[in-house]
This record gives C-alpha cells, sequence and structure tokens, in this order.
C-alpha cells in the first residue's frame, strides 16, 4: 500500500543485474521449524521459581516435623523460614542436600512440608516443575 | 497490517546448507527457515504490508510463483513462530 503497483517492464535502474529465483511455495508448506529448548526453559523455570514455606494464607504459623503447619509457638515444631525456597534449593534437598539457613530438624520439616503440597497452594506449581522427569 | 521483524541485533541468523538457523534471543528460542521464510525476515526489517511485501519480493527475486495467498501462508507461519510481528 506504500507505492502504487507498478509491473517491472522498464529497464529499471533498481533492479538488481542478476536476480535470485525465490518460490513462496504451496499454501499448505511450511517454511520454519522451531526448536524449543525444553531442556533449557525447565532449568530456567527451576532456578527462577519459589517455594513460600508456609504459604502465604499461613504465614507466621510453625512447622511441624512431619511437615503439617501448626500454630505459632507449638512445642517442637519450627518457625517458618526467612523467605521462600528457590526451585534449585528445594531440587538440591529432594535429593538428600539441605536447605539453606536449616538445621538438620528443620529442614525435615520443611522438606516435608513442600512434598505435602496439593495443588492450589502457593508453591505447588514450582514443586510440581522440579518432578518433571525431564533433564 | 503491517508486518515487522525484530531488529537486527535481536537475531541470530546463520545459513546452514538448505537451512538457515535463526536464534531468536528474546525467547531464546532457534528456529530453522527454508526460503522464503529468511528472505522475507530480511525484507521485513523495515515494517512492511502484504501487498509491499510482495512488491519487495518481487524486485529482489525472480518469483516464480507470486501467489498472495502462499505469502499469506508464509506471513502466518512466521508471526505463529514468533519471529515477526503483525501490528
Amino acid at each position: 500500500m506504500s507505492e502504487p503497483e507498478r509491473p517491472d517492464t522498464s529497464a529499471d535502474d533498481r533492479a538488481p543485474t542478476r536476480r535470485r529465483a525465490l518460490m513462496l511455495g504451496a499454501v499448505t508448506a511450511s517454511a520454519v521449524v522451531s526448536i524449543r529448548p525444553a531442556l533449557a526453559q525447565t532449568a530456567g523455570s527451576v532456578l527462577a521459581c519459589e517455594i513460600p514455606v508456609p504459604d502465604a494464607g499461613r504465614a507466621g504459623s510453625y512447622i511441624a516435623d512431619d511437615g503439617s503447619v501448626v500454630p505459632a509457638g507449638t512445642q517442637g515444631a519450627y518457625p517458618a523460614p526467612g523467605r521462600p525456597f528457590k526451585g534449585q534449593e528445594v531440587k538440591q534437598a529432594l535429593a538428600g542436600g539441605q536447605l539453606p539457613g536449616t538445621t538438620w530438624e528443620s529442614n525435615r520439616a520443611y522438606v516435608n512440608y513442600i512434598r505435602r503440597l496439593q495443588r492450589g497452594q502457593g508453591g505447588f506449581t514450582c514443586f510440581a516443575s522440579l518432578q518433571m522427569p525431564r533433564g | 497490517m503491517i508486518y515487522r521483524a525484530p531488529p537486527p541485533s535481536a537475531l541470530l541468523v546463520e545459513p546452514l546448507d538448505a537451512f538457515t538457523a535463526v536464534f531468536h534471543r528474546p525467547s531464546g528460542i532457534t528456529h530453522l527457515l527454508v526460503p522464503p521464510a529468511p528472505q522475507i525476515l530480511a525484507v521485513l526489517t523495515e515494517g512492511l504490508t502484504r501487498e509491499a511485501l510482495m512488491q519487495r519480493l518481487a524486485a529482489e527475486y525472480d518469483l516464480a510463483d507470486a501467489d498472495p495467498v502462499a505469502l499469506a501462508a508464509r506471513l502466518e507461519e512466521l508471526v505463529d513462530a514468533g519471529l515477526i510481528r503483525a501490528e
């Protein structure tokens, strides 16, 4: 629409001396194949996503040994960590490592909490993505 | 409707024999293109309507099949892949 259609009949000085052939191809043919880095995206989401312990709705509560959320001050339970855990940290903890800033006992409680996460709870999607058998 | 390719700095374009590999930096996705997709991408650095694009391609190349429907299909494919924008 930028300029009127004009058949290229005259010796137009814009015309290159030698023109390469080009086919637009059949309507149904495909000229693009996209390689989506599923692996890289998974790694990225694992690094970036976060799991709050406990979720925001129960912030301030303590976490018992078995991972259940109990009222603050409950004997033998652990106060919430100061920050959400990163997916990568949780992945390492699930593989036998330890969450940063935790003791052996509080780590066990937090990991149990994370293992019990259900759909709809904060961090569940992140936790689920760690379970994907990719990579 | 204007079709526009990303600025050259957003793409890493590497011809590989029959294919042209295009790494789209913003998405991190690599695309393998066959003609006429790389040629369309190159011309669309400047945003163009489909009609203007056809004219530009016809000016630069010996188009064996100047079929607007085929060009529309190619453009749609490039838009779907996220390599060009239709605005």
